[in-house]
């Protein structure tokens, strides 16, 4: 027997690389102004992070698979509208209270489902190319929730919004209910993935389905899940996004898909698939956050140039984390 | 204003009744409805075609939105090759690439309006009717110079980096000159409330004291709202947004102290464009030149004529 | 040899070929003529192909001199053997699909006019061309819509072009049905009037009967044979190719055979396979053989639910419904694929996650149990004698290490009945007798055991029973003494019967 045991100190470049940049935007943010780390704007980073930080888990599944998904933002955004439409009908039936918020949720969470598992079945039973599958889905859900909103903007009832708000707003022990819901989805995802038979078979099909397929893996069933569980999770971010602003119009959850899948590639999950770490999605999701908030936070650059630092530094990140195999 | 050249409509359609003449076409491009007032415009749009369809038989509408300047060209060009049209009302998506197009369209003998965005080259158009943009800043500076007489410290959202947030800004800075305001910052919230909130967050985060807001548009005042009342911050005086959102108005006429005051930039402007093209097309009127609608401010005093309550926006 | 009056255009002297520490050729030699059809025959690993790479400059030899006209030559690549008028058609089609018949003869040596591409030209050329070849296919068609005939047509008109003068082609005939072969046939005539020298392999004698000039016959890398061709037929080329006893490679056929584990009756796989059927005891190894394209891989896959196939299938006397993968699993079917890199193992991932892969569930109760993974790691590597450092990517294990590390995670399921596709492919004969001995070790624990190999011997070696398929079809059953190679070959190339003029792949 000449196996070694497990084990490589060396420190992995893909590991530390989006850490690193994580670490230096923090520096950087206490530097230029004080009021950076204070606890108010933590949370509101952590809960303006949540919507597409739990979606970007989800993404992280389906990137892991060999899969893409274009059309979280405009499902965000439909799902947004069904939901406030819902909520609005059922009003004068229901009353503020509880069950109509519950109702609103459960409309989310099966839309999302359903959303999802549409994707999936035109991904996985018909064989479409999922690039093509899920933008055609992104231009149908944008154009349901211009319709369902008139070309304006559907706004929650007032007094209804005023009572939901909490779920976005309050929170407990000081934490808000969108990081931890956030916290909640990304251990969860991160047991799933690292510690489970869907996981394992995700990352298998990602880096080659044949072998998945001849190592008798229920390739067509896990694909779908990751669609089906990444619908969901858009239905979760979406029960978080509703409360903010009690509001959805065709503008709500624009571009949110690749804000999504560039926290995910940030992260260190192969953007051709086979690998994927949520961990590393979340160091994503607050890298592509806390860049925002920086530049809002001071006046070092032009805010014409914001979207040239934002794409600087994603290509930063992706960069440091080269290390791992060098000349292939 | 804009119910001046409303009841001049009305009561030309009284003098010249159904002229019996063949079916004219008249062709109204505008943007799609991204955003609130966006949509607010696509609804007054599609009113008023309703509204001329009926007053006058011998008219024909074709209503195309585009979501982007080059989707825009094509609906111009598939009208002027395919529709026949006599009169074409646009709202350029942006000035330069949609100069051209209209161009070729009035070269061709169609009556040209154009509407809100001038077009890059001068003398193409019939008609021209347009809000205000320096206007409008410059009646949001001088309610905020008459709100805070002793000065103050404010945060200004600006909207998609174009011309008409420029100019707005430019009136709005002429107009605080001298007057002891400050400005702390300057962000884009880019005329949508998601971005908006996240700006204004961050705002109230840099700056421990600010006194008032100029939001800039009604979309993007929603977002600050939230963000103010989330923080549960009380050193911020007021909020002055614009556009005449009808939530925004409702607010304003129910005395809100957060909300005192709007300012128009009428989406209705375009019903006024079509209007009128329209008297162009089926009388002899005159109606060529320049229409400039003004921003006017709106207080609790007046809010009753600016609330539409069937218009989405 | 000296059976020939010219000086031979293109010849190999005492070469030999080593990969790492393994010798695929020895010594062996090899000498082409201008307006000679040479054919060079043999098992599949005999060191066929390692020979006509070494004369096509696509890799040098270890030892030993390529002649050309005569003078020792060494090709840094197969451009300045191309640049030397010696052209090599591929066994799988080197030609771009979507572009058309002239522009793939022209591919990369397309001409112009000015800075535009002169296509009347090249039409015009590629006409001339094909019509040497008596082939009229118009040269504005697309690759895609070809017949396998036409686009060979197209691989030599592309030759030709190149001013070959040393013709060398890797089973031409492997994919054509014989109207095309008999087409093709006649085109290596025409060539051979031309003056120019032709190589070929092929694994039906009776083309090689009926059109080589000199032969040439490997077995185990080297030259067993060589001559003009008259001087053998069909049966004494297949003897010279197999001649050697079975050696002691293999381990005693000994174990019990028990009750049938499965019967397949009228077994289709659309496409590749027809009315299928055999039967397994427990116990059993039966071995399959045929020539690549027989269908053998096809018929196997389909009973694993890997491809869509019909039929009687009955698994310890039930009959079942396989559809997918998973299904064949959970009735104890297990089919492990003869193609390891891309099949077989993920080749990015370390040998825990390749090992479990397939039995995942036996070590997740909703989080998977890595310690029991470790445990079952530290098994599979004493129990196959896995080497090799354990933090490594799989596909830096040799290709040995990765057939055990496969047979380990396909044992790891714990199959019943287990297929076994080219067990030994590409690698060494002391794994291979490695291999031999698992295979009937699980035979003795009972269980049923399918091998499909190309390699005869194996077949005949590790087989109780052995059944050949040609052209989708199951054309015999041999056992105890009569299988023999000799009776394989036979009943694999169909000699001494009239072939059916069916596509066979």
């Amino acid at each position: 027997m000449t196996i070694a045991t497990l084990s490589s100190p060396k420190i992995k470049m893909s590991v530390i690389g989006p850490i690193v940049a994580l670490v230096v935007l923090i520096i950087m943010g206490a530097l230029m102004n004080p009021n950076f780390l204070s606890a108010g704007n933590i949370s509101n980073v952590l809960s303006r992070s949540a919507f597409i930080g739990i979606i970007a888990v989800g993404m992280t599944f389906v990137i892991t698979a060999g899969g893409l998904d274009l059309s979280v933002g405009s499902m965000a955004a439909f799902i947004a509208g069904l939901m406030i439409l819902v909520m609005n009908t059922a009003l004068p039936v229901m009353g503020i209270g509880i069950p109509i918020v519950l109702l609103g949720m459960a409309v989310a969470l099966f839309a999302g489902l359903f959303a999802g598992m549409l994707n999936g079945v035109l991904i996985t039973r018909l064989g479409m190319d999922a690039f093509i599958v899920t933008l055609g889905s992104m231009g149908i859900y944008r154009s349901l929730v211009t319709w369902l909103a008139d070309g304006g903007t559907l706004s929650l009832d007032f007094s209804l919004r005023t009572f939901y708000q909490p779920v976005y707003y309050g929170g407990t022990l000081g934490v808000s209910w969108p990081i931890i819901v956030f916290a909640l989805v990304v251990i969860g995802g991160e047991l799933l993935m690292r510690s489970t038979a869907f996981g394992r078979h995700c990352a298998a099909i990602g880096s080659n389905d044949q072998v998945a397929r001849y190592s008798s893996v229920r390739v067509a069933r896990v694909r779908m899940l990751t669609y089906v569980m990444l619908g969901v999770l858009v239905g979760i971010a979406t029960i978080m996004y509703v409360p903010r602003l009690g509001s959805a119009s065709s503008a709500t959850g624009l571009l949110w898909e690749l804000e999504a899948i560039a926290a995910v590639i940030v992260g260190g999950t192969a953007l051709k698939g086979g690998f994927g770490r949520v961990w590393g999605t979340v160091i994503g999701v607050l890298i592509l956050t806390l860049i925002g908030n920086i530049l809002n936070l001071t006046d070092l650059v032009s805010p014409y140039l914001n979207g040239a630092i934002q794409g600087a530094i994603i290509i930063l990140a992706v960069v440091l984390q080269r290390g791992r195999k060098p000349g292939q | 204003m804009k119910r001046l050249i409303s009841a001049l409509a009305v009561s030309t359609a009284l003098v010249t009744p159904a002229f019996a003449q063949d079916t004219q076409v008249i062709g109204v491009s505008i943007p799609a409805a991204t955003h609130g007032w966006a949509g607010g415009m696509n609804y007054f749009a599609q009113a008023a075609i309703d509204r001329l369809e009926e007053t006058y038989p011998q008219l024909d509408f074709v209503l195309a939105t585009a979501a982007d300047p080059s989707r825009q060209v094509n609906d111009i060009e598939d009208m002027l090759a395919t529709r026949n049209i006599s009169a074409l009302v646009v709202l350029p998506f942006e000035s330069e690439p949609l100069t051209g197009p209209v161009q070729n369209v009035a070269n061709a003998g169609v009556w040209v309006t154009v509407v809100d965005r001038g077009l890059s080259v001068e003398g193409i158009e019939d008609l021209y009717v347009a809000g205000d943009n320096p206007g409008f800043g410059r009646v949001s500076g001088e309610y905020m110079v008459s709100q805070m007489p002793d000065g103050g410290d404010i945060v200004v959202l600006r909207g998609i980096p174009t011309t008409i947030d420029n100019e707005r800004v430019a009136g709005f800075e002429a107009a605080i000159e001298g007057s002891g305001i400050n400005v702390l910052g300057m962000e884009h919230g880019n005329w949508n409330r998601d971005t908006s909130f996240e700006v204004m967050q961050d705002f109230l985060s840099r700056h421990p004291q600010i006194d008032a807001v100029w939001a800039s548009d009604d979309d993007m005042a929603i977002g600050v709202l939230a963000a103010i009342e989330a923080a549960g911050r009380d050193d911020v005086q007021f909020v002055l947004g614009g556009a005449g959102m009808k939530e925004m108005i409702q607010r304003v006429m129910d005395g809100d102290t957060m909300i005192p005051a709007n300012v128009t930039y009428p989406p209705s402007m375009i019903a006024t464009a079509i209007e009128v093209t329209a008297l162009g097309v089926v009388s002899q009127t005159p109606v060529s030149g320049e229409f400039i609608i003004g921003s006017v401010l709106v207080t609790q005093d007046n809010a009753e004529q600016f609330y539409y309550p069937d218009s989405p926006f | 040899m000296g059976h020939a009056v010219t000086t031979p255009i293109l010849a190999l002297s005492k070469v030999s070929k080593s990969f790492g520490p393994i010798e695929v050729l020895h010594g062996a030699d090899i000498a082409l003529h201008p307006g000679r059809v040479h054919a060079l025959i043999g098992e599949n690993g005999a060191g066929k192909s390692t020979m006509m790479k070494i004369l096509t400059g696509y890799q040098p030899p270890s030892a030993g001199l390529v002649m050309l006209q005569g003078q020792p030559v060494s090709f840094a690549d197969m451009g300045q053997a191309e640049a030397q008028g010696i052209s090599l058609i591929h066994q799988e089609f080197n030609l771009a699909d979507h572009l058309t018949v002239a522009e793939n003869i022209f591919l990369g040596s397309e001409l112009r006019r000015g800075w535009f591409l002169d296509k009347p030209a090249m039409r015009a050329r590629s006409r001339d061309l094909l019509g040497r070849l008596r082939c009229d296919v118009d040269p504005d068609r697309l690759i895609s819509d070809l017949s396998n005939s036409d686009k060979q047509m197209v691989e030599i008109a592309k030759a030709l072009l190149r001013d070959t003068n040393v013709l060398i082609m890797d089973e031409p005939t492997a994919v054509l049905t014989r109207t095309e072969t008999a087409v093709l046939l006649d085109q290596v005539r025409a060539l051979r009037g031309h003056g120019t020298a032709v190589l070929f392999t092929s694994h039906k004698l009776d083309e090689v009967v009926a059109i080589a000039d000199d032969l040439t016959i490997m077995r185990d890398g080297s030259v067993v044979w060589s001559g003009p061709a008259n001087e053998m037929d069909e049966h004494q080329m297949a003897e010279a190719m197999v001649g050697r006893e079975i050696s002691t490679l293999y381990p005693p056929k000994d174990s019990m055979k028990g009750a049938l584990a499965l019967e397949v009756e009228g077994f289709h796989v659309p496409g590749f396979a027809e009315d299928i059927h055999f039967t397994l005891r427990k116990g059993e190894v039966l071995g399959i053989a045929g020539l690549i394209g027989s269908g053998r891989t096809e018929t196997f896959e389909g009973l694993a639910g890997l491809r869509a196939a019909h039929g009687t299938v009955r698994i310890n006397g039930d009959t079942v419904t396989i559809r997918h993968p998973w299904e064949a699993l959970a009735l104890g079917l297990a089919y492990l694929t003869e193609d390891r890199k891309t099949r077989g193992l993920l080749l990015t991932k370390g040998l825990r996650e390749n090992l479990t892969l397939q039995s995942l569930h036996k070590f997740s109760n909703w989080v998977i149990n890595t310690r029991a993974e470790d445990a079952a790691l530290n098994h599979a590597v004493t129990e196959f004698d896995i080497r090799g450092s354990r933090s490594v990517d799989v596909g830096s294990l040799s290709g040995g290490n990765q057939q055990k590390l496969l047979f380990a995670k396909t044992m790891l399921s714990d199959p019943d009945i287990l297929v076994i596709d080219e067990p030994t492919r590409g690698i060494d004969i002391g794994t291979k007798q490695q291999m031999y001995e698992f295979i009937r070790k699980l035979a003795a624990e009972g269980r049923a055991i399918v091998v499909i190999s190309s390699e005869m011997q194996e077949v005949i070696g590790l087989s109780d029973r052995v059944l050949v398929m040609r052209q989708g079809r199951i054309a015999g059953e041999l056992t105890g003494d009569s299988a023999t190679e000799d009776a394989i070959v036979r009943l694999a190339m169909g000699v001494g019967q009239s072939a059916p003029l069916e596509r066979t792949a």
